[in-house]
């Protein structure tokens, strides 16, 4: 996906320099010919020195275009051999502990919950890289469209993130509003939503409280709102972070580890459905809220 | 016992190694961040042996806190254990300072192998700094200098002053000279001199050894090509001679 959207744009250069060479050429041709006609040279050399300027400017916002997705690019592969060499390297450090230590009974169980959860890790990330390249990519997957209870899906989010990060029942508060139907597909529904709630969790720190609820809009759409007490984002970046592999730049892209692919995820799916997502933040250290909204089919109540 | 540092932020990773260095005898300290390391560092005392340093940190990364310990002459034997391992990356981890290098996932033995082979070095530094057994090593007085002709080695100082010049020698080099300079007059072996200033035991190569002589020579004769203080015993090894005849 991203060595087509470089092959696009390689073409778009080189079209691009044949395009400004043969205007040069054009002017040069028309100076010959057109010497004697003073104002029509005027009109026309000022006309194809403009376009020449425009293009110079097109060339350039594309370059530092280029430079700034390489770059993502290659912090995404870090990211993602990060996450994915972390949880393997930790895997196999307790295995071979087990292999040739003695370990008593507790430490046993202790080691082997651990690992259970390393693998867990490294399936979620290999479902998010996989998901991002089935719905991301230019190969329509169709969606398989069932009548989803959108609560029921939360609350079996609820309950894995839960679990996940052993939080008590008050740490995420679920508020739900009316009942509702959607036409979605469950797989990617749950991992939109289970992103956005993940996220929250994430970026809250030690001291998680999130807020969790549904509500129906104008009786079309319902919108999901996941609201946290965490860091915040600062305005310039609340479109940018749904763009795939960005992550905000500073300390806290490293203090919590992730690809900058969820919300690309959260995004995509929403679209598919026919809905949206968006973020909104007071700004730095004010928290953030999360809105993912959904086409209803029906509402039952 | 040995102390060592574990600077990891995964928590699975960093108890998985405690766990294992503490089954080896060693004493382990766990931080989660660059900061955190360095403050232990510079704070704690008995002083680390060894450094396990994570690099995708909070914070700063590892390669700036090796660095920034280089900087402030810390130079506790130190281990990057990332999952990075592109070339790059690695040759970035020795030019900030680092000793070793070892990508994730690794191998437990290995890496049990390579501490145990910084803190040998770490042992052998040691052993060769507090100076060869025998007769106590101060041979002109309590400030540590020994003079011969218009030369004399200040120990202490590191610094070997030949006329009005002053020339910096590193530990080894000082301890070798001071070696040879104990035994004035007398032959000594190669293998003499691994043993007793390197700690060193086994069938090692000895031209190590003519290195230094090499280097020193350079500093301490006039001519270096024909020595007259620094001399080679052929077949057997060295002999100091402080005030030659002639």
């Amino acid at each position: 996906m991203v060595v087509a959207g470089r092959r696009r744009s390689i073409a778009f250069f080189i079209a691009l320099g044949i395009g400004l060479i043969s205007v040069v050429v054009l002017l040069y041709i028309g100076w010959v010919l057109l010497r004697w006609h003073t104002g029509i040279l005027l009109f026309l050399g000022s006309l194809l020195f403009l376009t020449i300027i425009v293009g110079v400017v097109l060339n350039t916002t594309f370059l530092v275009r280029e430079i700034r997705r390489n770059e993502q690019h290659d912090a995404f592969i870090n990211a993602v051999t990060h996450e994915l060499k972390t949880p393997v390297a930790s895997i196999r450090l307790y295995l071979e502990t087990l292999q040739t230590r003695p370990v008593d009974d507790i430490k046993r169980r202790e080691f082997y919950r651990t690992m259970v959860e390393d693998s867990d890790r490294l399936l979620s990330t290999i479902e998010q890289i996989l998901r991002t390249g089935r719905i991301g990519s230019s190969s329509r997957r169709k969606l398989h469209l069932v009548p989803i209870s959108l609560s029921s899906v939360i609350e079996e989010c609820l309950e894995r993130t839960r679990a996940l990060h052993r939080l008590p029942q008050e740490a995420i508060e679920y508020r739900p509003g009316p009942e509702v139907t959607i036409m979605g597909d469950p797989d990617e529904v749950r991992a939109a939503v289970a992103n956005l709630i993940d996220n929250a969790v994430k970026y809250s720190g030690s001291a998680v409280k999130v807020l969790v609820e549904t509500e129906a809009v104008d009786d079309k759409f319902v919108s999901l709102r996941v609201r946290d007490q965490g860091p915040g984002i600062p305005k310039m970046e609340l479109k940018q972070i749904f763009k795939r592999f960005y992550r905000v730049p500073g300390p806290l892209a490293t203090r919590v580890k992730g690809t900058g692919l969820g919300l690309y995820i959260v995004r995509s799916v929403a679209k598919r459905h026919g809905g949206r997502a968006w973020a909104e933040s007071e700004g730095p250290g004010q928290g953030s809220t999360f809105i993912l909204q959904l086409p209803i089919v029906k509402l039952t109540k | 016992m040995s102390r060592v540092l574990v600077v990891e932020d995964e928590q699975h990773l960093a108890e998985g190694l405690r766990f294992n260095l503490e089954a080896e005898g060693y004493q382990v300290q766990l931080v989660e961040t660059g900061e955190a390391a360095l403050e232990k560092l510079t704070a704690e005392a008995p002083a680390f042996d060894v450094v396990i340093l994570d690099v995708m940190l909070p914070g700063i990364d590892g390669f700036g806190v090796v660095s920034q310990m280089r900087e402030s002459g810390q130079f506790v034997p130190t281990l990057i254990l990332t999952a990075r391992g592109y070339p790059d990356d690695v040759l970035r981890g020795f030019a900030a300072g680092a000793d070793d290098y070892l990508t994730k996932p690794f191998d437990l033995s290995i890496l049990i192998a390579r501490i145990r082979g910084l803190l040998r070095r770490r042992e052998w530094l040691r052993a060769a700094s507090a100076v060869p057994t025998g007769e106590p090593a101060e041979p002109n007085g309590s400030k540590d200098v020994f003079t011969f002709g218009e030369k004399s080695v200040h120990f202490d100082r590191l610094e070997l002053h030949v006329r009005d010049q002053v020339f910096p020698l590193t530990l080894m080099e000082a301890n070798v000279l001071r070696y040879l300079i104990e035994h004035e007059g007398q032959r000594v072996s190669r293998k003499a001199m691994l043993a007793k200033v390197w700690g060193l035991h086994e069938d090692t190569d000895t031209r190590a050894i003519d290195n230094f002589i090499v280097r020193l020579r350079r500093y301490i004769e006039d001519d270096p090509t024909r020595p007259r203080h620094l001399l080679t015993v052929r077949g057997v090894g060295y002999r100091f001679v402080a005030s030659p005849a002639g």
